[in-house]
């Protein structure tokens, strides 16, 4: 519980850390996932 | 004084060197608005991150755990979570591709292309550029008192003097000096934030005693925020009391979900040239969010512990009732001398990078969105710069004649109007082809009309700092008229966007299922790159 006396404060600060290491894992398994090419309007008005 | 002075004049040199290396590759209207649409992922996410966490997130958010305590890792959860992944994999995807194919250069172009309809592009960008510059002023308004108060600057000086340096970087180098100039901000930003986490978490003997530290202070907690509905810091609000209401619905409901619609950061979706750059992004923005937001309201929270320890009194205590000056004092009286240096340096930087993107997304909601979108005719970088200078010159009359209470609440009024006036018909656009354009109006007008009614008349914290309700009701606000305990007597401290953002939702759903549908070409137009 990390010192803490409830579950709720815990429970919180262990999503942020679970949040922030999903973001870490899910940017370095797609780290070079371009997507499908796109169509591009640039420049059209 | 001399010290905080050179390094100010040093981070003053690398951001002007930065907007001048902005300026000199700006040559389009793309580069002006959209940074050329080749920005390098670490840039963006950092841009983006810098942009959203502000002056006001780590000295007011900071000083509301100071008073609230850690229930506010809540919403550092929501904004690693929701203001970054969903964001980013969720929105940012989709925006992109659909900025492409639609030729989108702003936030409000986009809605309007996606609808075909120049109304919504006009309404968007009026509501940005009207209020957008009194969110600025309280940033800027911060800042100039920081500056007072650290290096004995005049207030009027420093407003002036703030207003001329970002003005000369954002008007010239668009947003590619305000991206280039946020990222190295974020730098500044980060660094502090760890030393701050450290420092305190090693005077309270490591993480598992420091949370016990605070969790044994329970009893210590005062009257009135018992009265409240307070427990503790550890420990939380009682389910359904005001101070539970204020803490869930406002603060962590309220900027968690409203992060997604706020145009300054959609914006940024549109500068990356692929989808790669955002998968990038996610990386970077779930390691820098949280060191925002996370260490501003852990070190709040543990504050407590550590004034307990060092002066026998907790925060808000020593911080004589005024949760805003928690952090200037524990920075002031428990870190060492050098860290304040670093601390103003850091505040310079959160405050910077979040008026530059408002600036600028001021000034290209009023340029592009309203002056181009009227005349029909496509602009020029001049009338960019031209929308940018107006809208620096609107947030500099609103912070001199504005008192700074009523400015502070006005920020929560563009949080509020943006997420219940664009967040469905954002989403939706973005994600079924059956909304309509009749749909997407009268959820963005509804969405605004509830929430300016909410904000005017009933939320306490607003509709009391404006006064408009007093004036003609004779109450702060139409909740307080209710029997004590009630229900209806609740609503004062429920955030606009409980109300405001499902009657948006319901509006557009409804609506669009009774109206005529777009045009199948356009629909399939919008949505060739998504697929």
């Amino acid at each position: 519980m990390l010192g803490f006396d409830t579950i709720e404060p815990a429970a919180a600060l262990w999503l942020c850390l679970a949040a922030s290491a999903w973001c870490v894992v899910y940017g370095i398994r797609n780290w070079n996932e371009s997507g499908r090419k796109q169509v591009s309007r640039d420049g059209e008005e | 004084m001399i010290s905080k002075a050179i390094a100010i004049l040093l981070y003053l040199c690398v951001v002007m060197y930065l907007g001048y290396k902005g300026w000199q590759t700006t040559k389009r209207p793309t580069d002006y608005m959209l940074a050329g649409r080749q920005m390098s992922p670490w840039v963006m996410a950092l841009s983006y991150g810098a942009t959203f966490v502000s002056t006001s997130a780590i000295v007011g958010f900071g000083g509301a755990a100071g008073l609230f305590g850690f229930p506010l890792l809540w919403l550092t959860f929501l904004t690693i979570f929701v203001g970054v992944f969903v964001a980013m994999v969720g929105f940012g995807k989709r925006t992109r591709r659909m900025g492409l194919s639609l030729n989108s250069h702003t936030f409000p172009e986009l809605l309007g292309r996606r609808y075909g309809s120049s109304f919504i592009q006009s309404f968007a960008g009026g509501i940005i550029f009207l209020f957008i510059p009194i969110y600025a002023a309280a940033v800027l308004i911060g800042i100039s008192r920081i500056l007072e108060i650290s290096l004995g600057v005049p207030y009027e000086a420093a407003l002036v003097g703030m207003t001329v340096l970002l003005a000369i970087y954002v008007i010239s180098g668009g947003l590619k000096a305000v991206m280039y100039t946020d990222a190295f901000q974020a730098l500044i930003m980060a660094l502090m934030m760890i030393i701050l986490l450290v420092g305190t978490y090693a005077m309270l003997g490591g993480v598992t005693e420091a949370h016990s530290a605070l969790a044994k202070l329970a009893p210590l907690m005062p009257e009135k925020l018992k009265l409240g509905g307070m427990e503790g810091w550890t420990q939380g609000a009682r389910f359904g009391s005001p101070l539970w209401l204020v803490i869930y619905t406002t603060i962590v409901y309220g900027v968690g979900i409203g992060v997604l619609a706020q145009p300054q950061l959609a914006v940024r979706f549109m500068t990356v040239p692929s989808d790669r750059e955002l998968n990038r992004a996610v990386l970077v923005g779930g390691i820098f969010i949280p060191l925002m937001t996370g260490v501003a309201f852990t070190v709040g929270a543990l504050s407590n512990a550590v004034f307990m320890e060092k002066f026998g009194k907790i925060s808000i205590a020593m911080a004589a009732g005024n949760m805003d000056k928690i952090i200037p004092i524990y920075i002031e009286k428990v870190m060492p001398p050098w860290f304040a240096g670093l601390f103003l340096l850091g505040m310079f930087a959160a405050a910077m990078s979040t008026l530059s993107s408002q600036y600028h997304v001021g000034g290209t909601s009023l340029s592009r969105d309203i002056w181009e979108n009227v005349r029909g005719r496509a602009g020029s970088v001049l009338s960019s710069r031209f929308g940018v200078t107006l809208t620096v010159l609107a947030a500099l009359a609103w912070a001199w004649i504005l008192p700074a209470s009523v400015i502070a609440r006005a920020t929560a009024f563009f949080f509020g109007l943006c997420a219940a006036a664009f967040l469905p018909a954002y989403c939706l656009g973005l994600y079924w082809k059956g909304m309509t354009r009749a749909g997407a109006v009268v959820s963005m007008v509804g969405g605004f009309a509830t929430s300016m009614f909410w904000l005017l008349f009933v939320h306490l914290k607003e509709s009391q700092a404006i006064g408009l309700s007093k004036a003609l009701f004779g109450m702060d606000s139409l909740a307080a008229g209710a029997a004590k305990g009630s229900s209806l007597w609740l609503m004062q401290w429920v955030d606009p966007n409980v109300v405001a953002l499902p009657i948006s939702l319901v509006l557009a759903f409804v609506v669009s299922s009774f109206t005529q549908k777009m045009e199948e070409t356009h629909v399939e137009r919008c949505f060739e790159n998504i697929g």
